[in-house]
């Protein structure tokens, strides 16, 4: 149980952190934090307009005080107000979020997926000729950046062979609502999921094959073998179990590195989920809007590596059988 | 197996020599000038062996130029959070309040998105070349800090550490004389993954907008050919080349440490 606790507490922690920095941040920095609050320019603005912001901010009272308005501005559910958009974060948020969605979850299913069973079947038969190609291929790709992927998918497959769409997500001349429309979706969404699921299948691949190769080697693998057990039965069986635990915690901070993957992507492809508001807040100086950004995206990767974590306890048998005794 | 490790090392160092020529003597390689129109968009030649960019410079000689910064970033980076990240490490090692604190930080920092955080940080702060050091290097030190940690707690469990404790020597003489010189090689191969990384988040953060324009790194390069039309104008050199710089400097850290870390280990297994 402790263990559990000890988890949480330090997600509560990270949580906490981002919070005060968000609340830090723009009051510490030289410069007026009306001009960060708001994310226009002090000198722009008219002595009344400036006298206005500076009461419905609250900076003329106390920093606890201040503090307590961030804390109820946060947990309100807005997240704040963005004063360029004329909107609170959370509908900012909400709206682009679905987009944003449609490319990181098929991704990151899709590197799992695919990561875990080829790294399997590489890591089983290690040293052969499939292993040494597909290992030295992964090696390569790893040293490659997420958005050096896309813009050499994009301008490959997109620009030279025109095989698929590389800007936006829909056609403009599709209705929204017929099936067609589905199906133009899906045929705008391969090109940038391709490029997350390139980016963050290496690390992914690696982690399975190279563990597996080291498990392939136990004593436990040979019995099996001399058992005359199948292949098949061995992985399934043998090897799957042993790294369960490893590939529990590579899911859970793959979450993080397929979010990170996404705003990049958005960015080479010109689509309008979380990276495009976040590339748009960085140009405007709206920073409302990506100190939102920011807590909503650290609350969902903390979730996922806390959980993952979790897992991992509850899914090994020492801890279990432990517990019991 | 020595035979193969032998040539990734070779090959490696003989990539990584190749760029740092580039970085310390650009006129080796590139006899234009960086500021120097030849008249936009002119395609791949025999003088301009990457063609021309929309102003009309040498794209080969941007190149050329770019390396010495982005190598420059990425060193400095990369050590800064080196040192960082040994000294959390070590200190996460300590009994009482201290080791907890620093354990609770590396756990903190592992949780949290590191590429929105520089991103957001780097919008309040300032672009600039050392504010983007300072910045990645205050967020790239948590693998080594991890690594340091276990490989402490690990020579601390070892045999010899007992003895040298019977035989009565101060803590000052086990972690000065018997601890330190053990991390070298856990300190030389986190050196060569933090820089493959330290690369890795600047182009990065140059791409997305964030780079200095006055010392344009390879990340910066690819931003401005992209921001230029380069794919418009078909220029398509202009933003792959950088791209495959950036992918052979850090494979070449990736094959020095790949013999780093087999020397080790049949080192240690031979112990």
């Amino acid at each position: 149980m402790k263990k559990y606790i000890k988890h949480i507490v330090v997600a509560l922690i990270c949580f906490l952190l981002i919070l005060v920095l968000n609340f830090v941040l723009p009051r510490a920095l030289s410069g007026d934090p009306i001009a960060y609050l708001t994310g226009f320019e002090e000198e722009e603005m008219s002595a009344e307009k400036y006298e206005y912001y500076y009461h419905a901010l609250h900076l003329d009272e106390s920093i606890w005080v201040q503090f307590e308005y961030y804390l109820l501005s946060i947990f309100d559910g807005t997240l704040g107000y963005s004063y360029q958009q004329q909107s609170t974060v959370s509908t900012l948020i909400l709206e682009k979020l679905g987009y944003s969605l449609q490319i990181t979850i098929p991704a990151t299913l899709i590197s799992i997926i695919i990561g875990l069973f080829w790294g399997l079947n590489s890591g089983y038969k290690k040293e052969g000729l499939a292993d040494k190609i597909s290992t030295s291929a992964m090696v390569i790709i790893n040293a490659l950046p997420g958005f050096a992927i896309a813009l050499i998918l994009a301008i490959t497959l997109g620009v030279q062979l025109k095989w698929f769409p590389y800007v936006g997500l829909s056609s403009s001349w599709v209705q929204v609502g017929t099936w067609q429309y589905l199906v133009d979706r899906i045929y705008h969404l391969i090109l940038p999921i391709t490029a997350v699921v390139l980016a963050s299948l290496p690390s992914k691949y690696l982690l399975v094959r190279n563990t597996v190769a080291k498990f392939v080697d136990d004593k436990s693998v040979t019995y099996a073998k001399q058992r005359g057990l199948g292949n098949g039965k061995i992985k399934r069986d043998y090897v799957l179990k042993n790294v369960a635990q490893p590939f529990v915690t590579m899911v859970g901070s793959s979450i993080g590195s397929c979010v990170g993957g996404a705003i990049v992507v958005e960015s080479v492809f010109s689509i309008k989920g979380i990276g495009g508001l976040l590339n748009q807040a960085v140009y405007t100086l709206d920073y409302p809007l990506m100190q939102g950004i920011l807590l909503v995206t650290t609350l969902s990767i903390v979730v996922c590596v806390t959980l993952s974590d979790i897992v991992c306890i509850l899914i090994d048998p020492k801890v279990r059988k432990g517990e019991e005794v | 197996m020595k035979k193969s490790r032998l040539a990734f090392l070779v090959i490696g160092i003989a990539i990584l020599a190749f760029f740092v020529l580039m970085a310390l003597f650009p006129q080796l390689f590139s006899s234009l000038d960086r500021k120097q129109s030849f008249g936009a968009w002119l395609p791949p030649s025999a003088e301009h062996i990457l063609g021309t960019n929309s102003l009309g410079y040498d794209i080969f000689a941007e190149l050329v130029y770019g390396a010495s910064v982005t190598l420059t970033v990425a060193i400095t980076a990369s050590l800064l959070s080196l040192v960082f990240g040994i000294l959390v490490g070590i200190l996460a090692t300590a009994k009482g309040l201290v080791g907890v604190l620093f354990n609770g930080l590396i756990n903190v920092f592992v949780l949290l998105p590191k590429l929105i955080i520089l991103i957001v940080l780097s919008s309040f702060l300032g672009s600039s070349t050392i504010n983007l050091i300072i910045l990645i290097a205050c967020f790239g030190w948590v693998g080594t800090a991890r690594a340091v940690r276990a490989k402490v707690v690990h020579i601390y469990a070892q045999p010899y550490i007992e003895a040298c404790k019977i035989y009565g020597y101060s803590r000052g003489h086990i972690a000065l004389k018997h601890v330190l010189p053990n991390l070298y090689d856990v300190i030389s191969s986190r050196f060569l993954a933090s820089m493959t990384s330290c690369i890795m988040m600047e182009s990065t953060l140059s791409f997305l907008g964030f780079g200095d324009l006055y010392y344009p790194t390879w990340g910066v390069m690819i931003n401005l050919a992209r921001l230029r039309g380069a794919v418009l104008f078909g220029a398509y050199q202009y933003l792959l080349a950088p791209c495959v710089c950036i992918m052979l400097v850090s494979l070449s850290f990736y094959f020095v440490g790949i013999y780093i870390e087999e020397k080790h280990s049949t080192i240690n297994g031979v112990k």
